[in-house]
């Protein structure tokens, strides 16, 4: 009877040429769940851990929806443990050589390759995705990043000598793609000797699997901890003793909302945000493999998030033709099914897709869906959606998976500005022929990663960030290694939290500033240095500086919010003139200013001297900043690299680009040698700057001031003086600042932290504590170097 | 007659494997009847100018397509059975006699075993392959065979100085007469590629990968860029263009891949045998093999299946 069914199957299949079902067997993945009863609890310490009184959430198959397991959500208890266990593995784990670590990495991977098809059957069972790409790229991936990572271990005490790794890291993974996300950070962490609690989110077993996995293997069952639990418990995490960083991936408005809760908390806060990717299509390109690019950016499970496509106007046509003929081939369905190239992502991506596609529908924009889809299903076909008005609110929107978001250029020069014109900055790619053009393009995007020719290629070797509101982490590469590591000898962050502070009032009062009598001595060049000049302050009012004793020494002029506004317009103009000198060009000057500095030393000698500072530390002081000048600048001509990477005929180059606008609140100690420590590597690596001089002694900066008027192009150095709180709170919220270094009181710190998730600049704040300006490893450290730019990846594919 | 295919322009041109034309349009020797020729269109080399392949991108979508459309089961027995009509099964050895193209064309004519046929229900849906492919001197010996066989199938024949082309025109124009007077019905031009590396391009009803006797034949990427350059002639002018890889395609998963890369890149309309062929010799055998294991659930002896 079968055998006739068979054979009647193979007539009609052989006039249809229809594809089959093509079921990859989740049988072990079954029997995994089994092992645990399909209950699963949380994997602390190289145990499952599995509390009484918890509540439990369903793990579903998002197809079916058929109950596969039920996992305990944590609670702050079951974080504890965890983080308990992290903090007591950490001592043993980290002072092991590196050598060691890399080879307990090795066997990781080892364990991974020996239970591949568990892991592939159960991440693609329980999170819809196709099957393909969990197998053939994210499981490979994953091996991959722990041999990269064990090699970098190895090597750790020559390679980054002078670093030491930063403690115990929470996790915060978000719950589209849980296994690769929680591979990328875990990796770099626990190679440079870190500890790690992973906050899974609910109902995501494979993170707990690799978890067993890595407790299985012995020594150190509490370096890698996975509770599962919900997004809210991450403040809970971030506040356990010895948590010293946390890193979070998930959405932009969930990071903001993290980076507020965090603030003031003690731990460093490394974000990845948002899903969203870039394609810009010209007219030079090969029009079908840009195709391809674009179901690979979104039609292939492969990325967490939708597209936003850019076309040029002259292969508008042509495009979309190709486009929606390559649509009408894919297929959604099981993501177990091995032939499928889209599975179901669950009820609320579905739902926001469908939100997307009716408001933009609503707005006016064409919507083509095509492909084959079951319909009675949680599935989502793939979707294009075009003409859509500029100045809707959709198109302001992250575009969801699984849509692309199509719209037309007609120049390069107009590409970028619609590209770099969203708050976004994940990744990109360039399709052109033209290589010229490929290259201006790449260079000008915004973004963390672009590929020429190419879309979404990942490799361990490679660093993968961000800038804007995608967040300024990095994962991968020598930057991945940073996020976990600090300077050898800085003290374990505690948290410096005061609940009594208001923000919504902070650095709002300002003191009225009377006349304080004459001065004594010679009077301090007067005026705010904004765009190249001494101007005076829009208040029109000054501020009396006194020494120790109390005499006054001058009156600088206090600068408000409408001063900190001009400021940054300067520093705007004359930001695109000074990315675009040449190192040698940034080095010279900072080399002139250094000598300028030389020539004025017996004058700031002496300003130093009436702030109270002994003549011999005084002229240590100036001494040391012209040193600083010296080295940044020296510093600035090795920037960036080429790396070689597997899988790819062709150079990944590693850029270090310019922040932009950075704004410097210096600190009160060292007057002048912490104002030039921190000017000097932000202009070395190109951003213009708006300092805000220290508040006790601003005198000897107005000094230097009156140099760099001669001898730097106007607004790239913008010097504010005023009221330190005032300004900082004007600084911290301003939307068009790119980052924030602040270095003043633990209330000012934590002010600067909440208010970044405005536009979620990256700060680095000092937390109220001193810092050792003249010491060569903090005042001049690589910590500065690394601080004051962003890396961009390129990847330039090669072959005729 | 001067009808344009683009496919030569990212392959033939590019790869050291020869570009071949079947059927001569030039010479109305064609495959099939003559609607289904090439009405011709104005030559426009700024088709050919205008095309951008980028290599890197290709290769990364021959990579995947391979991986990305697995048949399994039922679906499997169907579409190898298709593959098999799809071959235009070949001996071109300097060794063939009367003997092993007889012996070829009886295979062609029952290319897999009756019973696993009947087991299948597609015993009487005619399944042989698409035609039979010797050189020109052996053209009279396949007609031969055939015509005792009792079928129809057509018989091919590379001419033209197969496989350098390098011979003179006059020749290579004789060389064909003379197949079609034995009864050849299809031939498979080894265009001269001299006048393709100089840019100067003629049009055909069949591209073809190569030869299949050079050291690099039938690639995927090769055959991307063909196929693309297949469907924009089609949407360009209307006429649809064949394609057959040639050469190292033996087994019967080379063959399924091969035809998810017809029906991805060119659509159902192009997996049948007028315009997809595939040039091979021991690929049946393979297929034959794989059938016998589905019907059967057993692996099969060397001696279970007739050689060819």
């Amino acid at each position: 009877m079968a055998a006739t069914r068979t054979a009647s199957r193979a007539g009609e299949i052989f006039t249809t040429l229809e594809y089959g079902p093509a079921p990859e067997s989740h049988a072990c993945a079954l029997a995994w769940l089994d092992t645990q009863d399909r209950h699963l609890g949380h994997y602390v310490n190289g145990q499952w851990l599995k509390p009484e009184h918890r509540s439990s959430v369903p793990c579903q198959d998002p197809i079916t929806g058929e109950n596969l397991a039920s996992c305990l959500q944590a609670q702050s208890e079951d974080v504890a443990a965890a983080v308990e266990a992290a903090r007591a593995s950490l001592e043993n784990w980290s002072t092991q050589p590196g050598a060691f670590r890399a080879q307990h990495l090795t066997r990781l991977a080892k364990a991974i390759q020996k239970h591949q098809r568990l892991l592939w059957t159960l991440e693609s069972l329980v999170t819809g995705r196709a099957v393909r790409e969990v197998r053939d790229r994210d499981v490979p991936l994953a091996q991959q990043l722990l041999q990269y990572h064990a090699v970098q271990a190895h090597t750790q005490e020559e390679a980054l000598a002078g670093w030491e790794p930063m403690g115990v890291i929470g996790l915060i993974l978000s719950p589209t793609f849980p296994f690769l996300d929680m591979m990328w950070r875990i990796c770099p962490a626990l190679a440079v000797g870190c500890t790690v609690v992973v906050l899974a989110p609910p109902a995501s077993p494979t993170p707990l699997l690799l978890a067993q996995l890595a407790g299985e293997l012995g020594p150190f069952p509490g370096i890698l901890n996975v509770i599962s639990g919900p997004a809210s418990l991450g403040p809970v995490l971030a506040a356990q003793p010895g948590v010293q960083k946390v890193a979070f991936c998930g959405a932009i408005e969930e990071g903001r909302a993290l980076r507020r809760t965090l603030a003031g908390w003690g731990p460093e806060l490394g974000l990845a945000l948002g899903a969203e990717s870039l394609l810009l299509l010209t007219e030079v390109a090969d029009v079908d493999s840009a195709v391809e690019g674009i179901v690979d950016a979104a039609w292939s499970d492969r990325s967490r998030g939708g597209l936003r496509l850019l076309i040029q106007e002259a292969v508008w046509d042509e495009t979309m033709r190709r486009l929606q003929e390559r649509m009408g081939r894919l297929r959604c369905g099981r993501g177990l099914d091995g032939a499928v190239d889209m599975g179901a992502r669950g009820d609320a991506a579905r739902d926001l897709a469908q939100r997307y596609v009716r408001e933009a529908q609503s707005q006016g924009a064409q919507v083509f869906q095509a492909g084959s889809v079951p319909s009675d299903s949680p599935f989502f076909p793939p979707t294009l959606v075009s003409d859509l008005p500029p100045a809707s609110p959709c198109t302001q929107a992250e575009v969801p998976w699984p849509l692309v978001v199509a719209s037309p250029f007609r120049t390069a020069k107009e590409a970028l500005a619609v590209a770099n014109g969203t708050p976004r900055g994940g990744s990109a790619s360039v399709w052109s022929e033209r290589l010229g053009q490929a290259l201006e393009l790449a260079y000008g995007l915004q973004v963390g990663t672009v590929w020429i020719n190419a879309h979404g290629l990942r490799d361990p070797a490679v660093p993968t960030g961000g800038c804007k509101e995608s967040g300024s982490s990095w994962h991968g590469g020598q930057d991945g290694l940073y996020e976990y590591l600090r300077p050898s000898g800085t003290p374990a962050w505690i948290p410096y939290l005061s609940k009594t502070l208001d923000y919504d009032s902070f650095g709002l009062a300002l003191p009225s500033a009377l006349p304080a009598g004459p001065e004594t001595g010679p009077a301090p060049p007067y005026g705010l240095f904004v765009g190249g000049r001494f101007q005076a302050p829009g208040a029109r009012s000054s501020r009396p500086i006194r020494d120790s004793q109390g005499s006054l020494l001058g009156y600088v002029a206090e600068g408000g919010a409408k001063d900190i506004r001009g400021a940054v317009e300067a520093a705007h103009q004359a930001a695109p003139g000074w990315m675009s000198q040449s190192p040698a060009a940034r080095a010279a000057l900072l080399w002139a200013l250094a000598a300028a500095l030389q020539r004025r030393e017996p004058n700031l000698v002496s300003r130093l001297e009436r702030h109270g500072v002994e003549l011999k530390v005084a002229k240590v002081e100036v001494e040391l900043s012209v040193k600083r000048l010296r080295a940044w600048g020296a510093r600035v001509q090795a920037q960036g690299c080429a790396l070689q990477v597997a899988e790819l005929r062709g150079p990944v180059l590693r850029l270090r680009e310019p922040l932009g606008v950075l704004a410097i609140v210096c600190p009160d100690e060292w007057p002048l040698l912490a104002f030039v420590s921190l000017l000097a590597p932000a202009l070395a690596h190109g951003n213009t700057v708006v300092l805000v001089p220290s508040g006790a002694s601003p005198i000897p900066a107005l000094e230097v001031c009156q140099e760099m008027a001669a001898l730097l192009p106007a607004g790239l150095v913008n010097v504010v003086t005023g009221d330190r709180d005032h300004l900082t709170r004007c600084l911290a919220l301003h939307q068009d600042i790119q980052a924030l270094w602040y270095f003043g009181s633990a209330q000012g710190s934590q002010f600067v932290e909440w208010a970044s998730a405005g536009n979620l600049k990256p700060v680095w704040v000092n937390r109220g504590c001193p810092r050792a300006w003249d010491q060569e490893a903090e005042g001049a450290g690589p910590e500065l170097g690394l601080r004051a730019a962003w890396t961009k990846a390129l990847w330039l594919p090669m072959g005729d | 007659m001067a009808t344009q295919g683009r496919g030569e322009a990212g392959a033939g041109g590019r790869r050291k494997g020869s570009t071949e034309a079947g059927s001569g349009s030039q010479l109305c020797c064609g495959l099939f009847d003559m609607s289904a020729h090439q009405q011709g269109t104005e030559l426009d080399l700024s088709w050919i100018s205008k095309i951008q392949v980028n290599k890197p991108a290709v290769l990364r979508r021959a990579e995947q397509i391979q991986a990305r459309r697995p048949v399994k089961k039922e679906w499997q027995a169907a579409w190898l059975l298709k593959a098999v009509t799809c071959i235009d099964l070949t001996t071109l050895s300097g060794d063939d006699t009367a003997s092993n193209v007889q012996r070829l064309c009886y295979k062609a004519k029952y290319p897999i075993r009756e019973d696993l046929l009947k087991a299948l229900n597609m015993h009487d849906k005619g399944i042989t392959t698409a035609a039979v492919c010797v050189y020109p001197a052996r053209v009279c010996d396949a007609v031969k065979a055939l015509k005792a066989a009792g079928c129809d199938i057509p018989v091919a024949s590379v001419a033209t100085g197969f496989p350098a082309g390098q011979t003179h025109l006059k020749t290579r124009l004789e060389e064909i007469r003379l197949a079609v007077e034995d009864g050849a019905t299809e031939i498979d031009v080894v265009i001269n590629r001299t006048l393709v590396l100089t840019g100067q391009w003629k049009g055909s009803d069949f591209i073809k990968t190569s030869t299949g006797k050079e050291t690099v034949n039938a690639t995927f990427p090769v055959a991307i860029v063909m196929l693309r350059a297949i469907r924009d002639f089609f949407w360009k002018t209307g006429n649809k263009v064949g394609f057959k890889p040639a050469g190292g395609i033996r087994s019967a998963k080379d063959s399924l891949v091969w035809l998810s890369l017809i029906k991805e890149e060119l659509g159902d309309e192009w997996m049948k045998p007028e315009l997809f062929r595939i040039g091979a010799s021991t690929l049946l055998a393979d297929i034959e093999r794989q059938i016998y294991h589905h019907v059967t659930g057993r692996y099969a002896a060397y001696h279970d299946l007739p050689m060819s």
